[in-house]
């Protein structure tokens, strides 16, 4: 058993794939339609390209409870490991996108929180050890 | 930006205003005086934080309401128009067509097919997590490894 795909729930998926690429700097890998929707997913430049993250719709309303609960209690959905977190933070923050939590050690890790602007809260981590 | 965290309660709130009160009688600006922000860093700030300006985001929960309602399949496409706050069936009409890709009538009759059960809706019309995969022919993976064994058969 592995770990090879992992998913997100999002408000919109284009604005999604906006945020995860222009932004965060990922790579789109597919993106095929689905009905009214899409298999979208997306990979790290720096990662293995078989490690997928799919950014789905939230269009369940059970999901949508889900997701407004875990955001409005400051609760990240997803984690992503970067090599210079100040770097990154200054970097996004520069480029608009919003932060709850600025660079802050955690025990073994430094973490910053931002919003993907699609509902979620997102963690970035450095391990500082 | 770095938000502080009482501005990020109140946008939560705000956003929860917004949900609650989709027939605009309570104004941005009077929501943004509720949740003591200046209506210009309101805009600005929520849309930053949650991807779209309070009035989109009043705009998409009308339209998500009306989805469901139309869905259920006990109300006309007008009543429901009503019902979510807009008062003209064309521009609701158009907007749920853009958003949805098809017209309220055509969703509603789409809708009917497949909900056999009131309020049990099939996953064809309201995804979950990871459930679009099922949904996908076998061609659409690049290789069939890739693709969930029960699409091979």
């Amino acid at each position: 058993m592995r770990i090879k795909l992992t998913s997100l729930m999002v408000d919109d998926q284009d604005k999604a794939l906006k945020f995860y690429t222009d932004l965060l700097g990922f790579r789109k890998k597919h993106e095929f339609p689905a009905g009214a929707y899409k298999w979208l997913t997306v990979i790290s430049p720096e990662g293995p390209e078989d490690i997928e993250l799919s950014l789905e719709p939230n269009a369940n309303p059970a999901a949508k409870t889900f997701q407004k609960a875990m955001f409005d209690q400051k609760i990240p959905l997803a984690a992503f490991e970067v090599g210079d977190i100040e770097k990154e933070y200054a970097r996004l923050a520069a480029a608009g996108v919003v932060f709850t939590t600025k660079p802050t050690r955690m025990g073994p890790v430094t973490i910053a929180v931002l919003s993907d602007t699609c509902g979620n809260l997102i963690q970035l981590y450095q391990p500082t050890m | 930006m770095l938000l502080a965290g009482y501005t990020f309660r109140n946008l939560c709130r705000a956003r929860e205003l917004l949900a609650e009160s989709p027939d605009e009688h309570l104004s941005v600006k009077y929501i943004a005086r509720e949740v003591a922000i200046s209506p210009y860093h309101f805009i600005r700030q929520f849309e930053a934080v949650f991807g779209m300006t309070p009035h989109q985001f009043r705009i998409q929960s009308r339209l998500d309401r009306a989805k469901l309602l139309l869905a259920m399949g006990e109300r006309s496409v007008t009543d429901v128009c009503m019902e979510v706050g807009f008062s003209s069936l064309g521009s609701f009409s158009d907007l749920f067509t853009r958003r949805f890709g098809s017209s309220p009538s055509a969703y509603k009759r789409h809708a009917r097919t497949m909900v056999q059960v009131p309020g049990n809706f099939p996953q064809e019309l309201f995804p979950g997590c990871l459930s679009l995969m099922g949904a996908l022919p076998a061609s659409a993976f690049r290789n069939f490894q890739e693709a969930r064994p029960s699409l091979l058969r």
